[in-house]
């Protein structure tokens, strides 16, 4: 009996740590838009966020674009080189621009 | 084309570009058209799913019929891409260093047998909650209405974690470390500060959420709960407290999270104001959970319209709902005032007698007699914060 009580407790404290094994967050494959430029995109943005994270962020101007990719080099570190900011910043303004240059 | 016409159009045309070049902002309602995702994350049901790296899960509409948000719909917004996978609750500390007398390394067990134990129910409202409102589009993630919840928090205050520790006389700051991390060893991580007189009684350290463990996406297994304040500071998965003399400069602080220090708190897409401060109390507001947009009632049904409001803290006083696009109000049911920091759930009979597309409102007013403004009335910042229309829903009655 004892034995029997002893293994409820732990069932139930096994449930009430709700993360008692490795939690998998899942891989959503976003639909993002292929073109010129998408090499340096998956080259220089995946590695720190999803592609969900860009085509979220609404259409933009080019201006804009440019910032948000200064903003990743500046204050985010990203190794990305002066090359690719302009690369990624035409992508990004092409495929979710607002048309407007600023 | 006749020279006149043409002369008519490259008119029209150049007024049409002049009133363009003079951009103002303009607010709409938040874009309520997302479906949730057909994929569940780990404790959640599918939500609208912005990013699943960092993870970003909307709460969708209808769960603001009622005060308490569900742990499995609660929304998710993360900055950082690492997020441990396994935390031992046997082994996790809360480390508590800096300028205090003594450093404490505090096991859950020991938040949880050897502190007051206390609850509040509060709102966890991301700043940006409804971005999609602005136009032009504002920077950052286009929430609809649902980067939002509320749920009752269990933990210890901050303040006896604080006086266990013992603060030095020269203590002036308190930084939050997560457990989350960068993708790179300088991105800079995602810390908060608060001043130590910002500290009240109602701050606390989390550890359980509605009753169960903390969700593993909303900070499992302890987080700040802030409550009245925007959600910035809620650090998730804390494993550090820092206390320090001076204010550390960081992007979290001083980039990100902030509106234009002026009274309107709004600027021009053309000229952003040049002064900032941050976002920190939340604006009184109100969701309608049902209707949703586009429900099909039948003419003379008997409806209740349900929803939520809230706002820093100072409480509710009424809701009023319009059925007649704001010419006339009336006021909805509300529900016992559980905590001044809560939602309070709101509901309204509506019999619709009239057919076609009718639109209900919902507007908040609070104790201090702040009401929310239309959508159109809202002016414009950089990044989309503080948005808090009259809440608006569009149904179709047969």
């Amino acid at each position: 009996m004892k034995k029997i009580i002893l293994t409820t407790i732990l069932s139930v404290s096994a449930l009430f740590a709700q993360v008692d094994e490795p939690v998998e967050v899942p891989y959503i494959p976003f639909e993002i838009k292929m073109g010129k430029g998408f090499d340096a995109i998956q080259a220089n943005c995946l590695m720190c966020h999803s592609f969900g994270y860009i085509i979220n962020q609404g259409p933009q101007s080019r201006k804009h674009w440019h910032g948000k990719v200064v903003k990743m080099v500046k204050h985010f570190k990203a190794p990305i080189t002066d090359e690719d900011v302009e690369i990624t910043t035409d992508y990004l303004f092409e495929h979710y621009g607002n048309g407007k240059l600023e | 084309m006749q020279r006149r016409d043409f002369l008519k159009a490259s008119l029209a045309a150049s007024a049409v570009a002049i009133g363009s070049s003079a951009t103002a902002g303009v607010t709409t309602q938040p874009i309520d058209t997302r479906k949730v995702s057909t994929i569940a994350f780990p404790e959640k049901k599918p939500l609208i799913t912005y990013s699943d790296r960092p993870p970003l899960l909307e709460t969708p509409r209808e769960a603001f019929t009622q005060a308490i948000t569900p742990n499995d719909e609660f929304f998710v917004r993360w900055h950082m891409p690492e997020i441990p996978t396994h935390i031992d609750p046997d082994t996790y500390k809360i480390n508590i260093n800096g300028l205090v007398k003594q450093e404490l390394h505090i096991s859950l067990n020991d938040l949880k047998t050897k502190f007051e134990q206390v609850e509040v129910t509060a709102v966890l409202q991301c700043g940006g909650n409804s971005r999609s409102a602005y136009k032009p589009v504002a920077g950052g993630i286009q929430w609809g209405s649902g980067a939002m919840g509320c749920a009752k928090w269990k933990g210890v205050r901050l303040r006896d974690v604080l006086n266990r520790a013992g603060l030095q006389r020269d203590a002036e700051w308190i930084g939050f470390n997560g457990m989350d991390n960068a993708a790179y060893y300088e991105t800079p991580n995602f810390i908060r500060e608060m001043r130590i007189d910002e500290l009240d009684d109602h701050v606390i350290l989390a550890y359980e959420m509605n009753g169960e463990d903390l969700p593993y996406l909303n900070g499992y297994p302890l987080r700040l709960v802030i409550p009245g304040k925007y959600s910035d500071s809620w650090v998730k998965m804390l494993s550090n407290i820092t206390v320090t003399k001076d204010y550390q400069e960081l992007f979290f602080m001083d980039v990100a999270y902030r509106v234009p220090d002026n009274d309107c708190e709004c600027e021009s897409p053309d000229e952003k104001y040049p002064r900032t401060k941050p976002i920190t109390n939340m604006n009184v507001k109100s969701v309608i959970g049902w209707p949703t947009n586009n429900t099909v009632v039948y003419h003379n049904s008997h409806l209740v319209v349900r929803g939520v409001a809230f706002d820093d803290g100072h409480g509710i006083k009424d809701v009023l709902i319009s059925t007649d696009d704001g010419k006339s109000w009336k006021p909805a049911l509300l529900d016992k005032d559980a905590n001044r920091y809560a939602f309070r759930a709101f509901r309204f009979a509506f019999k619709p007698n009239k057919y076609g597309k009718v639109n209900i409102m919902a507007k908040a007013i609070n104790r201090l007699g702040n009401e929310q403004p239309f959508a159109h009335e809202i002016k414009w910042n950089h990044g989309g914060y503080k948005y808090n229309g009259i809440d608006v829903v569009t149904i179709e009655v047969v």
